[in-house]
């Protein structure tokens, strides 16, 4: 059940997919094939807002004949999670995991996600070129996308997103204050600023430690030590790697804003990002949407975003960027599968990811991040400055009543900071979790 | 005599009773204002501070979630559900209510308890499986070749409703119906008035105060009510309700929030109801005595 | 005879609809929830799996669960106690004592009952708000200023501040429920207790409770029921169960088992102690306030 992972991979390096099967090209230039079928399309509609998937779909219309029925809501799962249960199933979702309502994680668990392996080997419709071979390196193999560790990939990695720490650039310079390379200077200017009132640290909700702590593991132990965390190795929390993890969290959330748990819900969550703009606290970890999110909101004079990978834990050490991404599936109990493996791959086409772009979602496309221009080259030229990709997330497991990781380990943040509970408390429940988890691996 | 003695602490009693008073009107008065004045303000300003006064009369977040949002649609069905659910709960609870109050007959012990165990049914976990009931009934009209029309559907949705207030809506008319005298029924029955007659045209209209009572309870549930709503009206593109609608205005994770028509959708769902219990409030308490005195 | 029989007709037009409607509308779905709380089953697939009574035994060893039992007990308590207390006094001050204005006060006093709760939850967001909320705002007038409130970041003050909002929202609708029933006890017996020289406080235990105690302990039952189901709603609105779980109240970790963690059979047998819960406990109540009851 291991996954052999290999990551040190830059987002820009070319990778090769290596299948067993040889390229099945279904669609070439004869297109409009499908004039006369119907695909449901749906889709969460996020900052990037929903009118780029209607010309998307548009686009699929006129290449290939087929009529698409697009959803997209705010909230999918409320829209089709209802009538998934009664067996009418979109034939493609893209939504991602790690959201609060879990519908894909569900279908992870449930075994409900079509083997979508074969179409990294179809030709891109409209195009010449393999599927697997635009893809960017590192994004098909990990756990996010081969949910079983068995080389199969049953999610197609979406729109990617550097996660990593956002803070005032404006902010630094006219304080003079250099911006921390490792957690013993980012301790050092939490006292600093602490001094002239603003905290070092906010978060918009506590589900936002999940890409700050897969960057953490990488940090503390590369991705071996990675693969073995997220699969819930025995002992693995006891060691000194994790201890270190530990300890970093724990003291970050002693310098901690002290309103963000107050405000780190689903509903009230802008206002502990609004402290950032304030000059209330000096960083939060984020993706790039957030610059959308708060596009309305009013800042403090002199404000400029300014992005960063985490800081090393030792002088000269490795820091890493995770690498968010979203993921679109195909039901297995979807009607049109042909058809819906075809709008998979078309989502890699050039004409697919430059309307994606327009709207600031980057598809994880071999080179494509060098294209983009203006406030975007600066976050995704993240990985060109040394950074490193971290990838991927805990192993699916059967559903284990009662036990949800995910406030384990992230929600217990919140009790850190206001100090209801204690470093050696948060490490137990972790260690209690992880014992049942590891017996319900798939 | 009392008063005379103690009339300074008797005064000071009632700045007392007052001050006590008017802090708790205020607590309610300030913060419903609030909601209007919010629903005025562009969404830059709902950044800072919660409880600064608009800029402007910004009334395009009226316009824009009206139309917009579609909340005027909404609204439209809204009406609909609530009224027809209304409608149907009065006709089959009140003489149910009545009989079950009223008259002895067999089984109606056992009637009675079921309808008190019903009170502790809770809608929120049965939701569910009334939807897969759905999915089972539309899956079986497809097959004797009628169109399955249990889901996405506001009149079935407003059955829906009035099956669920049934228990406490018979409850709240039975313990109104057994303080009723039984003289006129009897008088009813000596002019030769059928039981129907009688129910119709003597008891139901000496029951007015309590089916007020019943209508503005029922109406706020129903009105307010979206977790059964989301559920069972589950194509996107099909109706919604007024709360339903609001729950989509609402700020989604990673989405962009637009808090200026979510509150002036607030108030859209808010007015009606205010309206209505204005108008019905003087009658209200006279409803409202629930397992009131004996005797 | 054909009275009989007429007698009988009319009978069974007027209950069969009520009772089919019930039957299938509400006792076949609790039937279905019993059943599925004998299940493993994620939700969505067909694979349900029979585990018997397994997952209420995991029931008893969850710490999350009990965390939420405690919370729905506590919010239960401290919501009822405060409710009932300040609407059976605000009651006898509206209906006894001549008071300007007294409609105003009875008419504002029941809004917030016609509220939806999601206004309300934006409402008391604004008002628990740590930086910019009415509540620290006032503190601070008074010198406070310095270290704010966490009312929804403290884990010890948050379940006080949901209370806060469950009894806002509830005073008023008691209140009046009181009102109506203080309304019929008979003026005399205060004028000849105040011949007698009783206090208004002793007429108030001495007359008015003890008249309309019937009225108190069917509106403590309705309180309960009501309770389990609102707390869900104001957290689902304001906190989100959070932070770290600290509001998690019965039907909210139904949920988060039954449509986040999927685990549907659990999140059901959580329902089905909801259930008896809210059974046994009006039982229990209905038992402990039991008086004889007073004829006039």
């Amino acid at each position: 059940m291991k996954r052999k992972l290999s990551m040190a991979l830059a987002v820009t390096m070319v990778a090769s997919m290596v299948s067993g099967t040889g390229a099945i090209s279904v669609l070439a230039e004869d297109a409009k094939t499908h004039e006369g079928e119907t695909l449901k399309v749906a889709a969460i509609e996020t900052a990037y807002g929903a009118d780029m998937w209607t010309q998307v779909c548009d686009a699929f219309t006129e290449l290939t004949g087929a009529a698409v029925e697009l959803t997209t809501d705010k909230n999918l799962e409320d829209v089709i999670g209802a009538s998934m249960k009664s067996g009418d199933y979109p034939d493609v979702v893209h939504l991602a995991t790690g959201r609060p309502a879990a519908l894909t994680e569900t279908l992870i668990k449930e075994d409900g996600l079509e083997n979508i392996t074969d179409v990294f080997d179809m030709t891109v419709p409209g195009e010449d070129v393999k599927v697997g071979d635009k893809i960017a390196g590192g994004f098909t193999e990990s756990s996010l996308t081969n949910p079983y560790g068995d080389g199969e990939n049953y999610l197609a990695p979406m729109f990617y997103s550097p996660c990593g720490l956002f803070y005032n650039a404006g902010l630094f310079a006219e304080k003079g204050w250099e911006v921390p390379t490792t957690w013993d200077e980012m301790w050092a200017l939490g006292d600093k600023a602490a001094e002239e009132g603003i905290a070092l640290f906010s978060y918009p909700t506590t589900g936002y430690f999940d890409a700050f702590f897969y960057s953490m593991l990488y940090e503390a132990g590369g991705s071996e030590f990675f693969d073995k965390a997220t699969n819930y190795e025995e002992g693995i929390w006891d060691t000194e790697e994790a201890k270190t993890v530990f300890d970093i969290i724990t003291k970050l959330a002693s310098y901690t804003e002290k309103s963000v748990p107050s405000n780190a819900n689903n509903d009230n969550y802008l206002k502990n990002q609004q402290l950032i703009l304030d000059n209330k606290a000096l960083f939060m970890p984020n993706g790039n949407w957030v610059i959308g999110e708060m596009a309305d909101a009013p800042r403090a004079d002199g404000f400029e975003w300014g992005f960063m990978a985490l800081p090393a834990i030792t002088d000269g050490g490795d820091r890493y960027s995770f690498a968010w991404f979203e993921q679109m599936w195909i039901p297995a109990a979807a009607e049109n599968i042909d058809l819906a493996k075809e709008f998979v791959a078309f989502m890699y086409s050039d004409t697919a990811a430059d309307i994606f772009a327009q709207s600031g979602a980057v598809q994880p496309l071999l080179g494509f991040a060098d294209t983009l221009e203006g406030d975007s080259k600066l976050y995704y030229s993240i990985y060109d400055d040394g950074a490193k990709v971290a990838l991927g997330a805990f192993a699916t497991t059967d559903a284990v009543e009662g036990v949800s990781f995910a406030d384990t380990v992230f929600g217990t943040v919140n009790s850190l900071v206001s100090g209801d509970k204690t470093e050696e408390e948060w490490i137990e429940a972790i260690k209690a979790d992880s014992d049942q988890l590891r017996a319900a691996l798939k | 005599m009392k008063e005379q003695k103690n009339g300074k602490s008797f005064s000071l009693y009632k700045v007392f009773v007052y001050a006590i008073l008017i802090l708790l009107a205020v607590s309610i008065i300030v913060p419903v204002c609030w909601v209007f004045m919010a629903s005025l303000k562009q969404n830059s300003e709902f950044y800072g501070n919660p409880w600064s006064l608009p800029a402007s009369f910004y009334l395009q977040n009226f316009v824009d979630a009206w139309t917009k949002a579609r909340m005027g649609e909404y609204m439209l069905n809204s009406v609909i559900t609530t009224a027809l659910a209304l409608g149907l709960l009065l006709v089959i609870a009140l003489p149910a209510a009545y009989v079950l109050s009223r008259f002895q007959f067999h089984g109606r012990k056992i009637i009675n308890v079921a309808f008190m165990a019903g009170l502790f049914i809770n809608v929120n976990y049965i939701v569910v499986p009334i939807f897969l009931m759905f999915v089972d009934g539309n899956l079986f009209l497809k097959k004797i070749g009628l169109p399955p029309f249990l889901l996405n559907n506001i009149f079935v949705l407003a059955v829906v409703y009035a099956a669920t207030a049934l228990p406490f809506t018979i409850y709240l008319l039975s313990g109104y119906f057994v303080t009723l005298p039984k003289d006129f029924e009897e008088a009813a029955y000596m002019d030769g008035a059928s039981y129907s007659r009688t129910m119709i045209q003597i008891i139901f209209p000496m029951a007015k105060p309590s089916i007020i009572t019943v209508i503005l309870f029922n109406f706020l549930s129903f009105w307010n009510e979206y977790i059964i709503a989301m559920t069972l009206l589950a194509d996107p593109k099909g109706g919604k309700t007024l709360p339903v609608g609001l729950m989509n205005l609402m700020k989604a994770q990673n989405a962009a929030a637009q808090y200026g028509q979510m509150y002036a959708g607030l108030v859209m769902v808010m007015l009606p109801t205010l309206i209505l219990y204005i108008c019905v409030q003087k009658k209200l308490t006279q409803g409202m005595t629930l397992g009131g005195l004996k005797g | 005879m054909k009275k009989g029989h007429r007698r009988t007709g009319f009978v069974a037009t007027c209950i069969v609809p009520a009772t089919l409607l019930f039957i299938v509308f509400m006792i076949i779905p609790t039937f279905n929830v019993f059943k599925m709380s004998l299940y493993k089953w994620g939700g969505y697939s067909n694979k349900k799996k029979f585990v018997g009574l397994d997952n209420f035994q995991k029931l008893l060893g969850d710490t999350k669960f009990l965390q939420s039992f405690q919370n729905t007990l506590l919010l239960i308590v401290i919501v009822t106690v405060i409710t009932m207390s300040m609407a059976l006094i605000f009651a006898a001050i509206l209906s006894r004592e001549k008071i300007r204005g007294q409609n105003i006060f009875r008419v504002v006093f029941y809004i917030p009952n016609i509220l939806s709760v999601v206004i309300i939850s934006a409402i008391f967001s604004a008002i628990y708000d740590a930086n910019n909320g009415m509540l620290n705002s006032l503190l601070s007038l008074f010198g406070k200023g310095d270290n704010p409130v966490y009312w929804l970041g403290d884990q010890k003050i948050v379940i006080f501040s949901l209370a806060g909002a469950m009894v806002w929202q509830a005073i008023g609708y008691y209140m009046v429920m009181y009102m109506a029933s203080m309304a019929s006890v008979p003026e005399t017996l205060y004028e000849s207790s105040a011949l007698d020289g009783a206090t208004r406080l002793q007429q108030f235990f001495q007359i008015t409770l003890p008249l309309i105690w019937t009225n108190i302990r069917t509106t403590l039952t309705f309180f309960i029921i009501s309770s389990i189901n609102l707390s869900f709603l104001f957290v689902k609105a304001m906190t989100s169960g959070g932070p770290d779980g600290s509001t998690e109240v019965f039907l909210s970790y139904m949920y988060k088992q039954a449509y986040t963690n999927s685990s549907y059979g659990y999140g059901m047998a959580v329902g089905v102690v909801v259930f008896v819960f809210s059974f046994g406990l009006s039982a229990i109540v209905n038992l402990l306030t039991k008086r004889e009851p007073i004829d006039l």
